[in-house]
């Protein structure tokens, strides 16, 4: 791709901050819009961020990386193919086509950087047990320097080597790929809708479902709108579940004593 | 307010600016998750300035104290700094009999607080920003982008202050403050279910390609369905994928099957986006 030497830096970069950011502060955790917009402007086509960007994050509604558990690197993805898609000139699937499975196999580079970071934390903990402070304040921040690298390493190959790899691909590429990967990222958002539905209290609220899905199905109202009725419908919500509660709260405390004897050794 | 600060100073060693370094320092977060410990590591590091004030004189106390930190802990880090600067409230008072009690009070508000911060910071929230956001952005609108920018900016500085809520509050208010969060969790909770509703039939984006010739009329599938009910087959995919989820299948298992039965449909004529 015709990108210069300061400009794949600059988007490595760019990756880096991004996990480090996720890691860390989390101030734009889950905006994976952004990100691609930023390699955009970097690029010069801002325009083209933001429609790759918003077609990444409808793919991502609703998976989240809960507990610790890791899932696709959705902005890995939004950067690649933000980054591709203007350095080819081939537009979105063709950015897609090597982002998207990119930031799958970042999976794996997140479940080895973890392990990575057991060995540092109970060697933080010798030194800890051995009076070594100093040193021990010095390593743990180490782990935090480190677990960017699943971003901006998969990136940095990516953005190098991307246009040998994707021009490759797209000669192979028959059309039914093209389409079956407009369809796939059409269809992917119901991956994350139904992994939200799980967390939901369907069995209370479910209703409400039936509200969001009849005005935008049948009225065609903005989601913004939906929102805003959201909100009116949360309001007697939130008075009715406190006023209930404060008759009997003694009931938070019960799950914590069975956590703590599974986890104290 | 000020008499109530000066009451509460009596047997304290920390200051503010103690406290405000050890919130600067949480922000390690789960940069040191691994198996074995959460991020154990990150509230050690967070926490020793103020412990090795705490511990001055006694560094028994100190190794025991550091020893106890290093025990297996994860939490939705937005949460933590509650349950951390009430920690911290704990053995700054108790110092090393308090020990046991740290760790219950860590092991005992991790989960519950994980759930309220998880499902309002981490699902909630990025759904209902990012659906905006990216229905906004497909048609060149950046606007959506900028208010989740600006709105997760605004919870960042909102969120430095829960160490101090910790602190101050202690152990006392943590139940009556957890059932506050989980009625606030469960109103936002309606408007993330109205807003899935609208999502699954606006986002969710694929359509039968199949076409029937009869007496010389075309009908085509995707026409009927739509007569049948909009976004009928958003529908049935999220019904579908739910149900697997439900019966214990993977997100990525999930992932990869419907890249697969995209493919497999587009090139057997099937399915169109």
């Amino acid at each position: 791709m015709g990108f210069t030497i300061w400009q794949i830096i600059l988007i490595t970069v760019i990756a880096y901050i991004q996990r480090l950011d996720f890691e860390t502060a989390q101030i734009i955790p889950a905006n994976y819009m952004f990100w691609s917009c930023v390699v955009g402007a970097i690029l010069g086509d801002f325009q083209m961020g933001l429609v790759v960007g918003a077609t990444i994050q409808l793919m991502s509604l609703g998976v989240a990386a809960l507990g610790g558990s890791s899932t696709p690197d959705y902005a890995v993805a939004a950067i690649i193919s933000t980054a591709v898609a203007i350095g080819t000139g081939k537009g979105m699937a063709a950015g897609l086509a090597l982002g998207v499975p990119v930031g799958m196999i970042c999976i794996q580079l997140d479940v080895l950087l973890k392990i990575l970071n057991s060995f540092i934390t109970n060697k933080a903990h010798e030194l800890a047990d051995r009076r070594q402070y100093r040193k021990m304040r010095l390593l743990i921040p180490v782990m935090t320097a480190l677990m960017p690298l699943e971003s901006a390493v998969p990136v940095f190959i990516a953005v190098l080597f991307g246009k040998t790899v994707v021009t490759s691909i797209l000669n192979f590429m028959p059309a039914w790929f093209t389409v079956g990967l407009n369809v796939a990222g059409g269809m992917l958002p119901a991956v994350g809708m139904a992994m939200l539905l799980t967390y939901m209290p369907l069995k209370k609220y479910g209703y409400w479902l039936l509200v969001g899905f009849a005005l935008t199905a049948y009225l065609k109202m903005p989601i913004l709108g939906v929102a805003l009725i959201g909100a009116a419908g949360a309001i007697p919500t939130f008075m009715n579940y406190a006023k209930t509660n404060s008759n009997n709260n003694s009931v938070t405390n019960a799950n914590g004593l069975t956590q703590e004897d599974m986890e104290d050794e | 307010m000020n008499k109530e600060i000066e009451t509460k100073k009596e047997g304290r060693v920390l200051t503010k600016k103690d406290i405000w370094r050890a919130m600067r320092r949480h922000y390690l977060a789960i940069s040191t998750y691994n198996y074995d410990s959460g991020f154990a590591a990150t509230l050690v590091w967070e926490l020793f300035p103020a412990l090795s004030k705490i511990y001055q004189d006694d560094p028994d106390g100190l190794q025991a104290s550091i020893d106890n930190q290093f025990k297996f802990y994860n939490c939705n880090p937005w949460m933590s700094p509650i349950i951390t600067g009430a920690t911290l409230a704990i053995e700054e008072k108790g110092k090393t009999k308090s020990l046991q009690a740290v760790q219950d009070l860590k092991t005992a508000l991790m989960g519950p607080f994980s759930g309220i911060g998880d499902t309002l910071i981490w699902v909630l929230f990025p759904t209902v920003l990012g659906a905006i956001a990216a229905s906004m952005g497909k048609h060149g609108n950046s606007v959506g982008m900028w208010i989740y920018l600006a709105v997760y900016i605004l919870f960042f500085f909102l969120r430095s202050f829960l160490y101090n809520v910790g602190y101050d509050s202690g152990t006392a208010l943590m139940t009556n403050m957890s059932d506050k969060l989980s009625a606030l969790t469960d109103a936002v909770s309606v408007l993330g279910i109205a807003v899935i509703g609208a999502i699954v039939p606006s986002t969710i984006n694929f359509q039968l390609a199949l076409k029937f010739s009869q007496a010389g009329v075309t009908l085509t599938g995707q026409h009927i369905l739509d007569q049948l009910m909009p976004g009928l087959l958003p529908v049935l995919l999220t019904a579908l994928l739910y149900w697997m989820l439900k019966k214990g299948r993977k997100m990525t298992t999930l992932i990869l099957m419907v890249i697969v039965i995209a493919m497999v449909g587009a090139a057997l004529g099937i399915l169109k986006a």
